[in-house]
């Protein structure tokens, strides 16, 4: 297992280190960009000759840009409809490309036009027109192509400027899943050479538990409202603010603080219901029936408190209705229930 | 789990590299003539070129879906409803592309080979489109109709593509395209030839030889028919090692009309329509044909499967 472990471990820290240096090199954009780079032409088309254009796969952007609004044309086509479209045509042929921009061109002599305008023909895998400036955004399909950029109506090319972006479509993205996976895989591979346990760096009497008391009053209206700790203390519920670190951290997760159990109607000076400080979250009421269900020893059965009974009834059409304990007599109750959250009573 | 581990790790990197940019090896010119998607336009545009023209009952629209030879016969098929005052049903029938062969070229003119079923006229055609050039529309360049007890041969691909021979290639067959194109105009010729060893029984061949033994039977007339065979441009090869070709033929058919003798034809004949008051003098009816041959392999004879033609013009009076 060792051995795997020592793999799949060289195996990670290799496709880590690729796929970041791709993502590095690549950037989010997934190209590099070169350009605006001037040809010199005052004909109406500049065009790569076959086999130029050597890859397949790879993702290209071309803008072309020409001065005072000319319009103009940028197409990718195959190499026989590009070559056979532009033949009879003055032009300049791009022999050659070196990255990131070294290009080497050819003027052919032709007839100045071309016959036919370029944006009504069927065959261009992508082409684009536009004034001023054109683009085109292509993966190079796995045929001989040929690139053309191309005067469009009674203009010419002159003043044209090439911007050439070029990388593989979606290569950041791949190589950030190739870098994770080399994690993954470096991650598998430590494991493996740890015995298969994955264990805390951390020693347990290192732990420490967070606690934090809020203070809730409830209102006359039954809703509920915190409260500062000096507020509790004004209103006589707490004698001391100092807490005692164990009893808020540690072993005993119940310290022997008052509990809710403690706490009934009129503990307060001014009447009202009160509820002791009780660890986060506290979502529990006084009216409510409470027991201490939060002990590990504590009868699970409720225990009702008269006091804090609320009495509920369900119509006919399934609505509650809270009614006091007046009210009950009223009613003829064949079937009750006691209900009690004790999901909620237990924090 | 080692093997696991390796499997994975093999797939991942596979995956990854497929994806990757990669520089082509092979950097020949070519293409397939047309895709599916370009044929299944090029069709429609035929389609509603050719309803327009039937409905006007004009020629006109034609020249933007049809050249050459196919042109010309249409054309002349639209004089002769218009001189006749009769609608041609046949611009009005849907068709039925059945099956599409297109070659690779690596420059142009490019066309490709599609068969098509009229099935209001209940006949098949085999037709050729061709695209002359890179800015011209592919037009309708060919489309002789098969004979009804012919079966179209299996077409040899390669790359998927149909393919291509060449006019003078003889190899497998013993006699090129050309040449056969050539034998065939000289069999029509003569009609007094024997259909020798190397074209097989034609029905084609014996409608012409009837005609022409009609016309010379008028007493007085002087008459005389000519064959031309033009360039072969367009042929395939068969999976089984023959030839498919498309073949054209031009013909004249040329009456030298006694003073007191006047030739005409039948009222709704194509030949009645360009000359409606018929021939008094001298006169020449030109047609172009064009055919179907099956050049298999070996010693077998040439087949003629399919023709397809009309009287496209006319002089004298």
């Amino acid at each position: 297992m060792r051995g795997l472990g020592w793999f799949l471990a060289a195996l990670g820290v290799l496709l880590l280190t690729l796929g970041a240096s791709a993502a590095v090199v690549l950037g989010p954009d997934s190209r590099f960009t070169t350009g605006p780079h001037p040809i010199e032409t005052s004909g109406t088309v500049v065009v790569t000759q076959p086999g130029v254009i050597s890859w397949r796969g790879l993702q290209v952007d071309v803008l072309a840009e020409v001065p005072a609004n000319k319009p103009v044309f940028v197409g990718l086509g195959n190499s026989v409809d590009v070559a056979d479209y532009v033949s009879e045509t003055e032009r300049v042929e791009v022999s050659s490309f070196e990255r990131p921009w070294e290009l080497t061109t050819d003027t052919v002599d032709g007839q100045p036009g071309l016959p036919g305008a370029p944006t009504a023909l069927d065959w261009w895998i992508a082409g684009s027109a536009g004034l001023g400036g054109s683009s085109i955004s292509v993966t190079l399909p796995d045929e001989t192509t040929s690139l053309a950029v191309v005067a469009v109506g009674a203009t010419n090319l002159s003043g044209l400027e090439v911007t050439l972006a070029y990388g593989p479509r979606g290569g950041f993205a791949t190589a950030l899943g190739v870098a994770l996976l080399g994690a993954g895989v470096l991650l598998a591979g430590v494991v493996l050479l740890r015995g298969g346990r994955v264990t805390a760096e951390t020693p347990d009497d290192e732990l420490e538990v967070v606690e934090e008391i809020v203070y809730v009053v409830v209102e006359d209206d039954g809703t509920e409202r915190e409260i500062s700790a000096e507020e509790a203390q004004a209103l006589g519920l707490v004698e001391d603010l100092t807490t005692d670190d164990d009893e808020v951290t540690g072993a005993d997760p119940m310290p022997d603080d008052p509990t809710i159990d403690d706490l009934t109607p009129g503990d307060t000076a001014d009447g009202q219901d009160v509820a002791a400080p009780a660890e986060t979250p506290v979502a529990d009421a006084p009216e409510r029936p409470t027991h201490d269900s939060a002990r590990a020893d504590a009868d699970p059965s409720p225990v009702p408190v008269e006091e804090d009974v609320v009495y509920v009834v369900v119509d006919e059409d399934g609505v509650e209705h809270e009614i006091s304990a007046d009210e009950l007599d009223a009613y003829d109750l064949d079937e009750y229930e006691l209900v009690d959250d004790d999901e909620e009573d237990s924090r | 789990m080692r093997r696991l581990v390796l499997v994975l790790a093999t797939t991942v990197l596979l995956v990854t590299a497929c994806a990757l940019p990669q520089q082509r090896e092979e950097e020949t010119l070519g293409k397939i003539a047309a895709t599916p998607q370009e044929i299944e336009t090029v069709f429609a545009r035929y389609e509603v070129v050719r309803d327009t023209a039937a409905r006007l009952l004009s020629p006109n629209p034609l020249s933007i879906i049809q050249t050459e030879a196919v042109l010309d016969i249409e054309t002349g098929s639209f004089e002769v409803a218009q001189r006749l005052a009769a609608n041609d049903p046949e611009q009005d029938d849907p068709i039925d592309v059945q099956r599409t062969y297109t070659p690779r070229f690596g420059s142009y003119p490019l066309w490709f080979v599609a068969v098509v079923r009229d099935e209001g006229r209940e006949v098949t055609r085999v037709q050729v489109f061709e695209r002359a050039a890179a800015a011209d529309p592919w037009l309708l360049i060919s489309t002789p109709e098969t004979v009804l007890d012919a079966e179209l041969p299996e077409l040899r691909e390669r790359d998927g593509a149909v393919v291509r021979v060449a006019p003078d290639d003889e190899a497998g067959t013993g006699v090129s395209a050309q040449q056969a194109a050539d034998d065939y105009a000289a069999l029509l010729a003569d009609a007094e030839a024997e259909v020798d060893t190397t074209f097989a029984a034609d029905g084609f061949v014996d409608q012409v030889r009837a005609a022409t033994e009609q016309n010379r039977a008028l007493e007085g007339v002087g008459f005389e028919q000519t064959w031309e065979s033009q360039e072969v441009r367009h042929a395939v090869r068969t999976s089984d090692g023959g030839t498919l070709a498309f073949v054209d033929l031009s013909r004249e058919d040329t009456y030298d009309v006694p003073d007191d003798v006047t030739v005409t034809w039948p009222e709704d004949s194509p030949q009645r329509a360009f000359i409606p008051e018929g021939l008094s003098t001298t006169g020449t009816l030109l047609y172009r044909h064009q055919v179907l041959m099956l050049i298999p392999v070996g010693d077998e004879p040439v087949r003629v499967i399919g023709q397809f033609g009309g009287v496209v013009g006319a002089e004298g009076f």
